[in-house]
């Protein structure tokens, strides 16, 4: 008996196909998807949660005790005249009488504000103490509750959850974070768009109080001026949560052009006792120093 | 972003010395089977009944590691399932060199021919997710010397 093993031939147990053709149709069919499925979970899951009750909204924001990360005892006055200002505007944007927004201090040097559900605005002393007159923080506030009004941190948390489970998903089964990277990225416009909503609202709400829309720009300046001098390029706005602060101030100029609105007006100045407020809360905590 | 920057140079450098390593190894595999021809590896439990022969254990075993572009192209595959053509070059290349090195041990040690001859893989990468893939094949079989 002959016993051989007889040549076979290549390209049997493997395939003869380009390995990049099959990468690209793969990758490209991917990314497709997984767009797609984030815009489409964004949205609807945006809508979804913009049907939730705002009382509901406070039921949720009332299982996290605020008072115990914030400082407002300790800046009793300049709370109150951040509340009184938080009134003033939730009245000239015509909130609804359920919506109550309450406006906190924060007392660290992060220069920034946000609004969370339930109607809590946070303010940081870094960006407070950045801050050059009323107008300015006018505008800081109107954005804020500019927020709240039109259910953003609700509807961003509806469509982060539906999102974060489908990247999840996605990411899980391939073994790569670039497509999360993707779907995530998709997602992001939806938060540039409302960061233009909100400051279309300032604008309104800063026309309608002072009847002119000086030291609104003033704000984006702030946070350009803090990225030059640390130094810091900003990012590329399809990496970012934010509109360009050029865009935003560009769009300010068109605003007020296109409804005649004026740039140029007095500006009010701070009260008195702001920034002494701010500089004694600061480090109250830590006398020991 | 960098991420992105990370993922696509990890990406080319897995296809371009993934892709190096692979034509080299075939054509390796390609010559070595030419001259391991005449010892020819039988999967028969069979064997000859025409003499008497010595018989042996050989084996021959192979480790392989994935590279980056093929742990890509296969992660995607994942979401859509099909053939996953990344891997197939993979366990090709890893049965032959097996089996190569089974015949190699087979005639260092005089024997005219290899019978029986079976196949084990398994992955020794661990369980770990976001490990590529290494995968491990062994090929054994009795080698049969005539006396």
């Amino acid at each position: 008996m002959n016993y051989e093993n007889p040549h076979i031939p290549e390209g049997i147990n493997t395939s003869e196909e380009h390995p990049l053709k099959n990468f690209f149709i793969l990758l490209i069919g991917s990314v497709v998807l997984i767009v797609t499925l984030s815009v489409v979970l964004a949205v609807s899951g945006g809508w979804l949660a913009s049907k939730i009750p705002f009382s509901a909204e406070n039921e949720i924001a009332g299982m996290y005790n605020v008072d115990e990360d914030v400082d407002d005892v300790n800046a009793p006055e300049l709370t109150a005249y951040l509340q009184s200002l938080t009134d003033q505007i939730s009245q000239a944007q015509n909130l609804p009488d359920e919506m109550k927004i309450t406006a906190h201090y924060i007392d660290s040097d992060t220069v920034n504000a946000f609004a969370t559900i339930g109607g809590h605005v946070f303010l940081f002393r870094g960006l407070l103490e950045k801050l050059p007159n009323e107008n300015t923080l006018v505008t800081l506030l109107s954005h804020e509750i500019a927020h709240v009004k039109y259910r953003h941190p609700i509807k961003s948390l509806g469509s982060g959850i539906l999102v974060g489970i489908a990247i999840s998903t996605v990411t899980g089964s391939t073994n790569s974070d670039l497509l999360g990277s993707a779907g995530l990225l998709s997602s992001l416009k939806f938060g540039r768009d409302m960061e233009q909503q909100s400051d279309e609202e300032a604008m309104i709400t800063l026309q309608a109080l002072y009847g002119h829309l000086n030291g609104g720009t003033e704000l984006f300046k702030i946070f350009q001026n803090m990225r030059e001098e640390m130094d810091i390029d900003e990012p590329v706005e399809l990496f970012s949560t934010h509109p360009l602060d050029e865009d935003r101030i560009a769009n300010f100029t068109q605003v007020a052009k296109d409804k005649g609105w004026l740039e140029a007006g007095n500006v009010t100045p701070l009260p008195d006792f702001f920034e002494a407020a701010l500089a004694s809360s600061e480090y109250s905590d830590y006398d020991i120093d | 972003m960098y991420e992105l920057v990370v993922t696509l140079i990890l990406i080319s450098l897995g296809y371009f010395f993934g892709r190096r390593a692979e034509r080299k190894h075939y054509k390796s595999i390609i010559a070595r089977e030419k001259i391991m021809n005449s010892l020819p590896a039988m999967a028969s439990r069979m064997p000859p009944q025409d003499g008497n022969y010595d018989q042996m254990l050989v084996s021959g075993s192979v480790v392989i590691a994935n590279d980056y572009f093929k742990m890509f192209v296969a992660g995607l595959r994942n979401l859509f399932g099909g053939q996953m053509r990344s891997y197939e070059t993979l366990l090709d290349r890893a049965r032959r060199e097996a089996v190569l090195r089974m015949k190699e041990k087979a005639k260092s040690l005089g024997a005219e021919m290899v019978f029986n001859v079976k196949y084990e893989s398994s992955n020794i990468s661990g369980q770990t997710k976001k490990k590529p893939p290494i995968i491990e094949v062994h090929a054994y079989g009795t080698a049969l010397r005539k006396i």
